[in-house]
């Protein structure tokens, strides 16, 4: 058997000044924080396909001019890896990022998310309005708000198929197979821009820091955090924060409907990239890094709506 | 689109043959980032420029063969002594009296020749993966790029009748050498592209020329002899991984010269384009030694 070493950690332009964990029944949650300026970013995490370093071309930027929490999902990065399907609800997420800000003693703050995180940023808005000076959703996941990506209803993900081809591999069988070949499969499809074979590499592994299990439970076993569409509908609705929509025009994991429906739902701005993935933060980061400060000016000092 | 655009620009005309420059900054020094092997043009340099342009003036053009210089169709034209007396020219045309040159792979035989004959022009230089014939143990001359050959794999496509038949497959494959490392991809498209702004017959002649019988870049003993005579500060920049000239070409020429090598881990052949933030620092800290 070959053993591939752990690679070390790549170098960061910028490195925490404080780091620590949250428990919550259990479960340890790494977080870190840079700077110390006046206005709070939450970056959340997305599921556990990936971690913290996700947002790694935005921390030395938005860390000159912001303080700057960021957080590795459970199941992946240093938090720790529940294994029931349940400790991977969307809930459990939004109340990881509620316990963090509460132990970083942080009152206010704009929240961020891509993808999953997107949707967990919109509920913890929803449910703790006094937190949440503004939302930004790039590529926002909620389920029910709208039918999921046709990439993910090309198959069944629990079955066993008798065939890996494309988004076939979006099938537990095949992750546990190759978990591999489904990151590298999945990351080709979600970055899709020319010359991103950094940014694969950099997802692929951050992917392999996790585990196969952790994206079982979060992808497809977990309890959906809605009974229905207008559940879904609805929490978007109770959001009361400006909010700031960002989708690229060629996301292959979350269909341009749901954006649309996210920023119409909370009365908030879309931005689409043309030209751009589902990791615009990754693949187009000036533009995405001046959208986040661009948008933080306008939400601080809040305006009265 | 670039990061920065030039203060000014300009042709300069030397028998009968128009050389395009370009000038950004100000200040003291001036820096030449020399032309290289016309297979491609200034905006190799493209990562260079904005940075040192905040720290000094900088000078580039489009070497004659490419980009929007003109291009001699005859071999002659391509010898060292044209490049060298161009970049002359150039300078002259600006106003500059005194520069740190700064050169990549056969660009190392124009700066050897101005450094060697023209001392009082050159406040030191830069040689990033010379292409010199130096250090070797048995140089690499043959005639195996005019003569028709059996096969097209690998470096036999380095062959003219390779270049007039296949000139973009040549160019690609060239540049899978000049770019080793992972994620080259965008410099990849970057440099056939330039390739492509030049042609077979252009290239063809700058290779004749460039490779004629006592030449610095076919002959040893002519580019040991200029390499001796340099008196300026020199730094020789190579990668331990270069594949179309071996770090040997560096590490003696810097023994000749009486100058620094830096080694860099896991560099090909353009780790300027590779490796900028590095490059760039050596760049600016050895131009801040040379101010007057």
């Amino acid at each position: 058997m070959i053993v591939t070493p752990k690679p070390r950690e790549q170098t960061r332009a910028r490195y925490p000044d404080e780091e620590g964990y949250v428990e919550r029944d259990g479960v340890r949650v790494f977080y870190e924080v840079y700077g110390d300026a006046p206005t709070t970013f939450l970056l959340f995490p997305t599921s556990p396909i990936s971690h913290s370093r996700l947002w790694k071309a935005q921390i030395p930027y938005l860390s000159r001019h912001f303080r700057v929490i960021t957080f590795d999902p459970r199941g992946n990065g240093r938090s720790d890896r529940p294994d029931t399907a349940e400790a991977y609800s969307y809930w459990e997420f939004v109340e990881d990022g509620r316990a963090i800000l509460e132990a970083t003693r942080t009152e206010t703050a704009i929240l961020a998310g891509i993808c999953d995180g997107g949707g967990w940023a919109l509920m913890l808005a929803a449910t703790q309005p006094a937190t949440a000076l503004g939302v930004v959703a790039i590529a926002p996941c909620l389920p029910r708000l709208t039918p999921s990506h046709p990439n993910y209803l090309r198959y069944p993900s629990l079955e066993p198929l008798d065939t890996d081809e494309g988004w076939a591999k979006w099938n537990v069988h095949y992750w546990r197979r190759d978990y591999r070949g489904f990151l590298e499969f999945f990351f080709s499809e979600q970055v899709p821009e020319s010359h991103s074979t950094k940014h694969i590499e950099d997802c692929v592994q951050w992917g392999l820091d996790g585990s196969v299990e952790a994206l079982v439970f979060s992808d497809v076993e977990a309890p959906l955090p809605f009974a229905s569409e207008e559940e879904a509908r609805e929490l978007c609705r109770r959001v009361r924060c400006p909010v700031l929509v960002v989708h690229g025009e060629l996301d292959g994991c979350q269909p341009r409907e749901r954006a649309v429906a996210v920023a119409e739902l909370t009365g908030g701005t879309l931005v689409a990239l043309e030209g751009a993935g589902h990791l615009p933060q990754a693949r187009h980061p000036v533009k995405v890094n001046g959208l986040l400060r661009e948008f933080a000016a306008s939400v601080v000092p809040p305006k009265p709506r | 689109m670039r990061a920065c655009q030039p203060s000014d620009d300009g042709h300069v005309e030397r028998e009968g043959v128009k050389l395009y420059y370009e000038v950004y900054g100000s200040g003291e020094p001036t820096v030449v980032l020399l032309p290289t092997w016309s297979i491609i043009h200034s905006r190799h340099w493209k990562l260079q420029i904005p940075y040192l342009a905040r720290h000094c003036r900088v000078l580039t053009f489009d070497g004659r063969g490419n980009g929007r210089s003109d291009r001699p169709t005859e071999p002659e034209a391509y010898r060292s002594a044209e490049f060298a007396a161009d970049a002359l020219a150039v300078m002259d045309a600006t106003g500059t009296e005194r520069a740190v040159l700064v050169c990549l792979s056969l660009g190392a035989t124009w700066a050897l020749e101005l450094g060697a004959l023209h001392p009082e022009r050159v406040a030191g230089i830069v040689f990033i993966a010379p292409g010199l014939p130096l250090g070797l143990s048995d140089a690499k001359v043959s005639d195996s790029f005019t003569e028709r050959l059996a096969t097209t794999e690998g470096w036999a496509k380095f062959n003219q009748h390779y270049w007039r038949e296949h000139y973009r497959e040549f160019l690609e494959f060239f540049f899978s050498q000049m770019f080793t490392e992972p994620h080259s991809t965008k410099p990849t498209e970057d440099t056939v592209g330039w390739g492509l702004e030049t042609d077979p017959e252009t290239l063809i002649a700058t290779r004749l020329g460039s490779s004629a019988h006592g030449e610095p870049f076919s002959d040893p003993e002519r580019a040991a002899e200029l390499a001796r005579r340099l008196r300026c500060p020199v730094l020789v920049v190579h990668g331990d991984q270069d594949a179309i000239r071996p770090l040997a070409n560096g590490a003696k020429l810097a023994e000749l010269a009486g100058g620094e090598l830096v080694t860099l881990e896991g560099s090909g052949h353009a780790p300027h384009v590779r490796d900028p933030v590095e490059v760039n620092l050596l760049l600016r800290d050895f131009i801040r030694r040379s101010r007057p």
